[in-house]
């Protein structure tokens, strides 16, 4: 059984158009949510409690990974190079581990650790120490993945956790808070904001 | 996918819908592995198509192992009974329920039979790679970042023979060797309670479906994105649970349909004769030239996600990582193509596709579908005609039914 289907990937919707889409998605969403009864929330960290938590904030291009083995495990070592740094003191290139990786015939595997790309850029959200190695606040809720529409120009920024939705235990209410598809200078003045809101 | 004959049944109407609420419903994905063609054919297999990660289906094989060491700054684990021995029992209860969920499906190979007795250590650091599946609540690890409630590593095997510490050597390609559970022991903002007591511990985490997640993981799943499924990637909210309460009568209640249609796919019965359905087909574009030209030779839209909908209940039954197909001697096509399998016979489905963008994105499914290739570049000497690039995600197209 062959199902084709046509679809139309250069269909532009004006910004009213998406405004309503979206709008009967997210009532669609509430509607389910209350159906199945299924609250949904990770450990969720809002962005002040991202910057909060990080030692270190900053715009990174993947260089390369490579898998060690130490303390009994399989590790992937993600070296990125610092083309910002936003909090904290970092060197040149930083090194960020992550549990996983492959070695030799064996491969550890660990879902929800965000996998990286050779060039790809990124904002990421640290905690370690200068001279050591690096980890990943949150994993994938402090991931940033900086993106360039090659036929816009447009430099976005979109966090791998943006999707999911965080329930309000005040307002019993479901919201997706999380950054996607941010214009890159809105991103970085929302960071600025926050650090400095959060100077002592 | 497998070269099996796919049983078509006629009584499964493949009815294309594209839903409104289609963006928040997705469903199963499991973890896979390229075995190593550069091996010889025996422990090799000589295929470059991916296998999925899962345990042999022996009777008494997959044995679990627990440590009764308990964090205590913090108190990360509460229970009702506060004797050290009552307070022991009571977690065991929880997983030996978490376990039952998984055991207990029909229509799989899994059956209680399957399980070793759960064993109890004392150690702290138990878990570790060692060929032992562990589950661990006082073992403070790299990983642990804020944000992270719990974790299961999972060491799988690209070749036949292989083994990790103490445990068997693998027998079957795509074999998991070791898979062990961590709960983040010191957050102090963090904690985990049973289901007894959860009610009076509204700040704490659910153990029993925290441990029945993770518990997927380790017999292979990756994340599913349906709402109601066990496998969705982020925990209840504090002071709540996934699914149903497991009871006597349905110990496999905290699953959802998703959930049980994965574990079918991933552990098929071979006697089984209701959830043989199957229905397969492809995903393309109406203008193959908003394919991506990168990498050469994609004819399909790559990670779509194909959902099958009960046409009599309106239940979501199963959905599946679209967007390529594979033949021996490999390596994967991307080809578009999908496959649902484990489905009941004699019902009638709709089906319908996304682009996987909804609560959770590909971010959630890396391991899943990052692992469908192999080259030179990642692994010095792969033979060119085996190996392949995986696509970038589609995640714009907009679907709609053929007149």
């Amino acid at each position: 059984m062959t199902h084709e289907i046509k679809e139309n990937m250069k269909t532009n919707l004006t910004y009213e158009q998406r405004r309503n889409f979206l709008l009967i998605v997210f009532l669609i969403g509430v509607v389910l949510i209350a159906i199945v009864a299924q609250a949904t929330t990770l450990v969720r960290l809002t962005f002040p409690e991202l910057v909060k938590n990080s030692s270190a904030i900053a715009h990174v291009r993947c260089l390369g990974s490579q898998a060690v083995f130490e303390n009994g495990e399989i590790w992937t070592d993600t070296s990125l190079e610092v083309l910002e740094s936003n909090k904290g003191n970092l060197p040149a290139i930083v090194v960020v581990r992550q549990p996983g990786g492959k070695l030799a015939h064996l491969e550890s595997r660990v879902d929800g650790t965000p996998q990286f790309r050779v060039g790809e850029e990124l904002y990421l959200f640290l905690e370690g120490q200068p001279g050591g190695r690096f980890f990943l606040v949150g994993w994938s809720q402090g991931t940033f993945r900086v993106r360039r529409n090659p036929r816009t120009g447009l430099t976005t920024v979109t966090q791998d956790s943006a999707e999911i939705p965080a329930y309000d235990q005040q307002s019993r209410e479901f919201t997706k808070t999380g950054v996607k598809d941010m214009r890159l200078d809105s991103f970085r003045e929302q960071l600025r904001r926050e650090m400095l809101r959060q100077v002592p | 996918m497998r070269t099996r004959q796919k049983q078509i049944l006629a009584a499964m109407r493949g009815t294309l819908c594209v839903l409104a609420s289609a963006a928040t419903v997705q469903g199963y994905a499991f973890n896979m592995i390229v075995p190593d063609v550069r091996q010889p054919l025996a422990i090799s297999g000589g295929s470059a198509c991916p296998v999925k990660a899962h345990h042999p289906t022996t009777p008494g094989y997959l044995a679990f192992r627990w440590s009764t060491s308990l964090g205590t700054a913090p108190t990360s684990i509460l229970t009702q009974d506060q004797t050290p021995t009552g307070r022991l029992n009571e977690i065991e209860q929880i997983i030996q329920q978490s376990l039952a969920a998984w055991t207990n499906v029909g229509g799989t190979a899994l059956n209680p039979s399957w399980l070793a007795p759960l064993a109890r250590v004392a150690t702290q650091n138990a878990c570790g790679s060692d060929g032992m599946n562990s589950i661990c609540f006082d073992q403070p690890d790299m990983g642990f970042t804020p944000g992270v409630l719990a974790f299961t590593r999972v060491i799988v095997a690209d070749r036949i023979g292989i083994q990790v510490g103490a445990g068997p050597a693998a027998t079957e390609l795509g074999q998991i060797l070791d898979a062990d559970i961590y709960f983040n022991p010191s957050d102090i903002f963090v904690t985990f309670a049973t289901p007894q007591v959860l009610a009076a511990n509204p700040k704490s985490y659910d153990l029993e479906s925290l441990l029945t997640h993770e518990l997927g993981h380790a017999l292979g799943f990756s994340h599913s994105n349906v709402w109601s499924a066990m496998m969705f990637p982020f925990a209840p909210t504090p002071g709540t649970f996934a699914g149903l309460r497991p009871t006597m009568q349905q110990p496999d209640a905290p699953l959802s349909d998703d959930d049980r249609t994965g574990l079918r796919v991933l552990y098929h019965d071979p006697n089984d004769s209701t959830y043989i359905g199957s229905i397969q087909g492809r995903i393309v574009p109406a203008n193959p030239l908003s394919l991506p030209a990168a990498p050469l030779g994609v004819t399909g839209i790559f990670l779509s996600h194909v959902v099958a909908v009960d046409s009599t209940t309106g239940a979501v039954v199963a959905g599946s990582l679209g967007g390529w197909s594979c033949q021996a001697p490999g390596p994967a096509q991307f080809d578009g193509s999908y496959e649902i399998d484990g489905l009941a016979i004699g019902r009638s489905y709709k089906i319908y596709a996304e682009p996987l963008n909804g609560a959770a994105g590909p971010a959630t499914v890396t391991n899943a579908y990052l692992s469908l290739c192999r080259n030179s570049t990642t692994d010095p000497g792969w033979p060119p005609l085996q190996g392949c690039v995986v696509p970038s995600p589609d995640l714009e197209f907009t679907v709609r039914t053929l007149p």
